[in-house]
């Protein structure tokens, strides 16, 4: 067998050739069919979302009277605040994600950069403490919320600075040490030259470090965005008031409300719902697959 | 100007201001927090922030801590919100605290202290409610002798008489037309309001008055009043003694509502493990939940290599590529609702198809094992691209020389996929493996929103469903069974937490991650 290549013809009767062709057709075939599988529900909510007569009953795939209509009483809903419930997700998701990205990079400029007492004992605590699934924690973050809102309501129950301190808390996660590795790879040499010219450690991060780690910030940034727009069972325990939702709860609820008759609106809030996340992965796709790559090999 | 001048230029004392300032800020609000929840009762969460403050303070205070004020934010808000959590639920786990037990002990006594009683001798009003222009609420009332008094939340004017103090004409009932600075309220939104306004306490806080019906008010006395030695509570109307037991205030024959949580051992840990009603569902979560989240790895990892595999040299790699991690950016409780209702048994279009082409379909959502294995395909189209994504990055990393070797030596595909590629890609990626097996087993979002773990289990003492895991059956105990039971729920939970903390242990101590890198 070891001279396989060298042979024109094989037992089959196929030439090299066609062989290699054979195994490219039956290859796309299985590409078309793994497509279908991943665009089935994709199309479909697509056309379901045009479908002017709205419920699901009357759904088809390519529908009659395609037309905006679902759209128009997504954005003008009398009982259900959408618009309302967006901006809330991106209120939410955008300052959590900066205030947590911005923690997990000075944190991460001190385990890089400093040397002091207990640092190691502190990186082993923010692994082990992250062992535990933050999902399993809502009844205590609940009774803790709870217990704070009566002197600070600004802290307590349905408020959104509760969810964003609480998402700003996961700043100490597994981010930290992807950040610290990055920053380690960063000759130390450029800031020693700094700090001989007398710049302070503040003046180091922010002139040396930060443009430079950049890339990882930009990756830590989107899966971090992404993973609060997209939750739900925080939001869900801890904001009651119907115009406090996020979008992700609202949907949730709109649907289990009438579903069958909400079917085209909630269609199209779906999509809308989908379209920020979908824009910015299609926009940072290296960062967020180089991302997921180094953190599979790395750690 | 080098930065050396200008930081030299610089070093003055604002920043410093700007620093102690900040801390005297942050200091001053904490503890004045901290005194209002030892007030409540609420030790617990008191020692945490009184544990972040001295660690805030002490690091901006001492310059050898220099280090640790870039992660003070962090430490401080870790400790809160991931750190506290997890002591506080096993604490709770030692309760009973749940619907009715969700007091602190102070603050059951409090609102039970604040209970009032009409006594017999009372003296009893009609009344006309007013609202002043600050929204409070005022009464007018007029008692058996036809006296009128004025009462306002806080104090009575028993004074209060016609043309003085900006009080109107009186009607033929006796009532004020209009008094200046309140509105006289319509009988309909009385009505509307009536259950709130019986809530208030009016007049003088010795001889408060209240509402006791649509036409009637009276001078109302504590009801109940708690005795520290003894640990119970008088009922002052009937003279019967409540003492304090299990979490509520108990006589012969009747509770008093609300209660409080107290500390009960390890008897939820025994009611998870031991307890026959609850044996029956529990076995039967607990099998499917294994089950669940190793078919859910197993095979998205499967089809993601496949992929991975089958694709990595065909032209027009990148199109399928691309086409093919669509199912990745979408959120995905917007991918489970949208699979949900694809197979809704009365209207889902996928349903539909089947019938359509085969003549019938299964019950996705209401026949137990077609809805396990409805949940392992959503979760496969859900998970296979993040597979997808990190098998081709293994496999670039893989050494091409020992494949090329192989080849040359004669191994046919089959032997080199298993005998070479696949066990080098499982030691590059089998930490992730177990990362979302740790991840499936706690995924409250695919389970709770494609069903809330339904179709039922029936005859179960609390709700459960066939394909609930421990998790949405933790989140349906504590926030929509009617038993709400959170004592219960964070016992399961702490079983949940050693769970994934072993799994996670031990793969941390195979990858290494603990062994210092520098």
């Amino acid at each position: 067998m070891a001279d396989t290549l060298s042979k024109p013809k094989r037992e089959s009767g196929l030439t090299w050739k066609q062989q290699e062709l054979l195994g490219y057709a039956v290859r796309y075939v299985i590409a078309a069919v793994l497509i279908v599988f991943a665009f089935t529900p994709v199309i479909w909510i697509v056309s379901a979302s045009l479908n002017q007569s709205g419920s699901l009953v009357s759904a088809e795939i390519i529908p009659r009277n395609a037309g905006f209509d679902n759209y128009r009483t997504l954005l003008e809903h009398q009982y259900y605040p959408f618009v309302k419930w967006f901006i809330n997700s991106f209120k939410i998701a955008i300052i959590s994600t900066t205030l947590s990205v911005t923690s997990t990079a000075v944190s991460a400029y001190a385990l890089s950069r400093f040397r002091f007492y207990g640092r190691q004992n502190l990186m082993r605590a923010i692994l082990i403490i992250n062992i535990f699934p933050g999902v399993l924690s809502m009844i205590a973050l609940y009774v803790i919320v709870q217990q704070l809102g009566v002197h600070v309501p600004f802290l307590g129950l349905d408020s959104h600075w509760s969810l964003i301190l609480i998402y700003t808390s996961g700043a100490m996660s597994i981010n930290v040490f992807l950040v610290k590795g990055y920053m380690d790879t960063i000759p130390i040499e450029l800031d020693e030259s700094a700090l001989v010219d007398g710049a302070t450690h503040w003046q180091i991060f922010r002139v040396i470090m930060l443009p430079l780690a950049k890339p990882i910030l930009v990756t830590i940034s989107v899966l971090t965005f992404m993973a609060i727009y997209g939750d739900f069972i925080l939001p869900r325990v801890l904001l009651q008031s119907s115009d406090k939702l996020t979008i992700m709860v609202g949907l949730y609820l709109f649907q289990s409300a009438d579903y069958a008759q909400n079917w085209g609106v909630f269609t199209a809030g779906a999509i809308i719902a989908a379209l920020p996340v979908l824009a910015l992965y299609m926009l940072l796709q290296n960062y967020i697959i180089g991302g997921l790559t180094a953190g599979s090999i790395k750690l | 100007m080098s930065i050396k001048e200008k930081n030299k230029a610089t070093t003055n004392w604002i920043p410093l201001v700007i620093r102690w300032g900040g801390l005297a800020i942050f200091d001053v609000g904490l503890l004045w927090l901290i005194m209002q929840l030892v007030l409540d009762g609420a030790y617990p969460l008191a020692t945490v922030l009184l544990l972040i403050t001295v660690f805030v303070t002490l690091v901006f205070l001492v310059e050898r801590f220099k280090a640790f004020r870039w992660m003070s934010v962090g430490i401080g808000l870790a400790t809160l919100f991931v750190l506290y959590p997890v002591v506080y639920t096993i604490y709770l786990s030692t309760t009973n605290t749940g619907v009715g037990h969700i007091l602190t002990p102070q603050q059951a006594i409090e609102r039970l202290e604040r209970v009032q009683y009409i006594p017999e001798n009372g003296q009893r009003f009609s009344w006309t409610a007013f609202r002043a222009d600050d929204e409070n609420i005022a009464l007018w009332l007029i008692d058996e002798e036809g006296e009128t008094a004025f009462a306002t939340v806080g104090n009575v004017d028993t004074s209060a008489v016609a043309g003085q103090d900006g009080i109107d004409e009186l009607d033929e009932d006796g009532i004020p037309l209009n008094i200046d600075g309140y509105q006289r309220l319509e009988t309909r939104d009385v009505l509307a309001q009536l259950d709130q306004f019986a809530t208030i306490n009016f007049g003088d806080p010795d001889v408060i008055i209240r509402i006791s019906g649509l036409n009637s008010a009276a001078t109302t006395q504590q009801r109940y009043r708690y005795d520290a030695e003894q640990n119970s509570i008088t009922d002052l109307q009937t003279g019967t003694v409540y003492t304090a037991e299990r979490g509520s205030f108990r006589s012969e024959d009747e509770t008093l509502t609300p209660g409080f949580f107290i500390n009960i051992g390890l008897e939820n840990f025994e009611r998870f493990f031991a307890s026959s009603a609850l044996r029956g569902p529990l076995v039967n979560i607990v099998t499917w939940n294994f089950s669940y989240a190793i078919l859910s790895v197993v095979s998205s990892f499967a089809l993601g290599l496949f992929i991975a595999l089958l694709f990595d040299k065909l032209p027009g790699k990148k199109i399928i590529r691309t086409l093919l991690i669509v199912p990745y950016p979408i959120p995905a409780l917007v991918s489970i609702l949208i699979w949900r209702n694809l197979l809704n048994p009365d209207f889902g279009a996928l349903v539909r198809l089947q019938e359509t082409l085969f003549g019938f379909s299964p019950n996705w959502l209401t026949d137990p094992n077609a809805t396990r294995l409805a949940i392992i395909i959503v979760n496969m189209w859900l998970s296979y691209p993040y597979f997808y994504i990190i098998s081709s990055g293994a496999l670039q990393a893989l050494p091409s020389e020992i494949l090329d070797a192989a080849a040359v030596d004669g191994a046919n595909v089959w032997q080199k996929f298993s005998k070479i590629t696949l066990p080098l890609l499982l030691r590059i990626v089998s930490p992730l493996l177990v990362a979302s097996f740790a991840f499936n087993f706690n995924n409250f979002n695919l389970i709770y929103i494609f069903n809330e773990g339904n179709p039922p289990i029936a005859g179960t003492p609390i709700p459960a469903g066939h394909t609930d895991i421990l998790i949405s059956f933790v989140y349906k105990l504590a926030f929509t069974s009617a038993l709400a039971d959170y004592g219960l729920a964070a016992a399961i939970s702490i079983v949940l937490f050693a769970l994934v903390g072993i799994i996670t242990w031990l793969q941390f101590n195979y990858t290494g991650i603990f062994e210092d890198k520098d």
